[in-house]
């Protein structure tokens, strides 16, 4: 195996194989995921939504259901906010719980109205809290766990004939306003509900099962999670461009499933950079470690990054706080991976992992050799093999600004 | 009042040279022409720009002063035909500025001057060294630094005037004597520059016969040029990257 290629990939198939050695790896642990009987499922969804990716644009969607849960319990499925303190098998043996209750749409389907389960779907998704939800599968659905890089884990799954809602969906005003409104465009409805403070994972399932937008669609959980990430971060970011720059050198610092996190905000213009430093014996990382560099400038980024899903997770954090804060900086972020992130858990563990670093408080700096030397005491990574693509920072160090030249 | 009448070619030059520094600029009108001073959001690089009156084929104006989006300008200028003549009038009621091109009316919603930067102080700086060159030259060395590096570095070493890149492991130099420039004051001047700016800088000199460059050592580059005949002229000064210390 190829550890960078697989760092770059992270199971999505690049190196040929019809399956990733390294994802197989977890099937292990396929013991801890429940063992259904009877052809039905029934219990709290969280509420949660599936939706594929595979075979695009006929893709597999449905409701998450941890059998049995009751409405008190189901949230916690589902908010990796309330995870912080567990131990990453618990997350999993928790996550695995949920069957999923599959049915192959097209994703253009979400324009009609005409499929009773797609309704059925979204009106669950429109959900703010726990919907009793019972499927009827044509199979017993397979004890199984699915791991993924930008996923949350995921447990056993099957084709439904069926499912029903036993009860009515509590819809936030916001939220049955834009799922109502086909004149407001995806972006737009995102940045809405953002603001009217509905949580991220919400406005994912409703931009997933096709309730947002113009032109409607169903789209892939792993490609709405990124989406609504960048959304909301571009949106942040041009709003600080307003706002005076910071007024000194702030550190912040802070540790999340074996992810390290730190986060340098500096006195300059908006400009944001990611260096990714992954530890040997890591989930993706093999034998040998791996660093890679990803940033954008003032003008923001253009295309896809090439740290993927997790670029766009880093940088909202970091964003809400400027905004919350007024204030325009430049963001230096390293993310170290160490051997204690030993199973992918999905791109949530950076959005969180971040936040939880931003309310430590953070510590202030006079100059940035000082800042850097201090970060450098927490990275496992010696500095002189990062500190080099950090153009950031570089540029920070060397390039002077005009306002320097008034002293004579 | 502000009615003017110019050729498209020349005023969509003009507007490029500007939008490489910012996006939104306060034009200063006067009746002795137009003017814009700009930098750019890191406070790196500054723009300068004058545009006298005797650059348009009609032009009459009183003082005052309009906030422009200058990618709005190059959309709509981007349609006309280089030989077009651009008809511009000031709608100062209702901050509007209707433009006529190649048959086409465009109204444009200005900008709130207040919203947009105030035009910077110009740093009064004292540069030992000038060369003038041609433009063409400036932009070819640039692009052959582009691919090695993220810096250029500009200097006068007695009577040569050179630029040098350097990669991680390549390098490039180019070395231009008396004879293959146009003027040359020696003086002390050893400055590095970051390419990202230096880059979009040198774009509107490629069709510059005679440009301007001001060094010293450690200190901001000025680079100078003239446009629509020595009716009006572009500066920029970039500050530099200091690496010694």
């Amino acid at each position: 195996m190829n550890g960078t290629l697989c760092i770059k990939c992270k199971g999505k198939g690049l190196c040929g194989r019809p399956r990733c050695p390294i994802l197989e790896k977890f099937k292990t642990l396929q013991s801890i995921a429940p063992v259904i009987s009877g052809n039905s499922v029934f219990g709290a969804s969280p509420p949660a939504i599936f939706v594929g990716s595979y075979g695009y644009p006929r893709v597999s969607a449905g409701p998450l259901i941890p059998p049995l849960a009751k409405e008190s319990e189901a949230p916690a499925f589902e908010e990796p906010a309330a995870w912080a303190n567990m131990q990453i098998e618990d997350i999993i043996s928790l996550r695995s719980r949920m069957v999923r209750a599959n049915t192959n749409f097209h994703v253009k389907d979400a324009q009609g109205k005409e499929n009773p389960l797609l309704i059925k779907a979204q009106e669950l998704a429109l959900s703010r809290k726990p919907v009793d939800t019972e499927a009827w599968f044509f199979k017993t659905p397979k004890q199984e766990l699915k791991f993924d890089a930008v996923l949350t884990p995921m447990g056993p799954s099957g084709l439904v004939k069926n499912f029903e809602l036993a009860e009515n969906p509590k819809v936030p005003k916001k939220v049955d306003y834009l799922a109502y409104d086909t004149d407001a465009l995806a972006k737009d409805a995102v940045l809405e509900l953002y603001k009217g403070d509905i949580p991220a994972e919400h406005i994912t399932r409703l931009l997933s099962i096709g309730l947002l937008g113009k032109a409607r669609k169903i789209v892939p959980t792993r490609w709405s999670i990124t989406a609504v990430d960048d959304m909301a971060g571009k949106e942040f970011a041009d709003r600080i461009k307003d706002f005076p720059w910071v007024s000194e050198i702030q550190l912040f610092s802070g540790t999340h499933f074996g992810n390290h996190f730190e986060v340098l905000i500096l006195p300059r213009a908006y400009s944001f950079e990611l260096i990714e430093t992954w530890l040997p014996k890591t989930v993706w990382s093999g034998e040998s470690s791996w660093i890679a560099e990803d940033s954008e400038g003032y003008e923001g980024k253009k295309g896809y990054s090439t740290l993927a899903g997790g670029y766009y997770a880093a940088r909202l954090p970091v964003l809400e706080y400027l905004t919350e804060i007024k204030r325009q900086a430049s963001v230096f972020v390293l993310r170290e991976i160490t051997p204690d992130y030993w199973a992918p858990l999905g791109v949530w563990v950076v959005r969180e992992g971040m936040r939880k670093a931003m309310q430590n408080p953070p510590k202030k700096f006079d100059s940035l050799e000082a800042a850097v030397s201090d970060l450098a005491g927490r990275v496992r990574t010696p500095e002189a093999e990062w500190i080099q693509q950090a153009k950031l920072l570089s540029d920070f160090r060397f390039q002077t600004t005009l306002d320097f030249f008034f002293r004579s | 009042m502000f009615k003017a009448a110019i050729n498209a070619e020349l005023l969509r030059d003009a507007i490029a040279a500007l939008a490489v520094i910012v996006d939104e600029v306060r034009f200063k009108i006067k009746p002795e022409g137009i003017s814009v001073k700009a930098v750019d959001p890191a406070n790196v690089a500054m723009g300068i720009f004058e545009l006298g009156s005797s650059a348009f084929e009609e032009y009459s104006a009183d003082e005052s002063e309009i906030g422009v989006d200058l990618n709005k300008i190059m959309d709509l200028l981007g349609i006309a035909d280089k030989s077009d003549t651009v008809r511009m009038e000031l709608e100062e009621s209702n901050h509007k500025l209707l433009i006529d091109v190649g048959g086409l009316s465009y109204t444009l919603s200005l900008l709130d001057p207040s919203t947009i930067r105030a035009e910077p102080r110009v740093p009064q700086l004292e540069l030992p060294a000038k060369v003038v060159l041609n433009g063409a030259d400036l932009r070819r060395a640039v692009k052959a630094a582009e691919k090695i590096s993220d810096h250029l570095l500009m200097g006068v070493s007695e009577d040569t005037f050179y630029m040098e890149a350097k990669g991680d492991t390549d390098q490039v130099r180019l070395e231009m004597g008396r004879d293959q420039l146009i003027d040359l004051k020696a003086g002390e001047a050893c400055s590095l520059f970051s390419l990202d700016y230096l880059t979009d800088i040198v774009k509107p000199t490629n069709k510059v016969n005679e440009v301007t460059l001001s060094l010293g050592k450690d200190f901001p580059i000025f680079i100078d040029f003239e446009i629509a005949n020595g009716a009006g002229r572009i500066s920029y000064l970039l500050a530099p990257r200091i690496e010694s210390d």
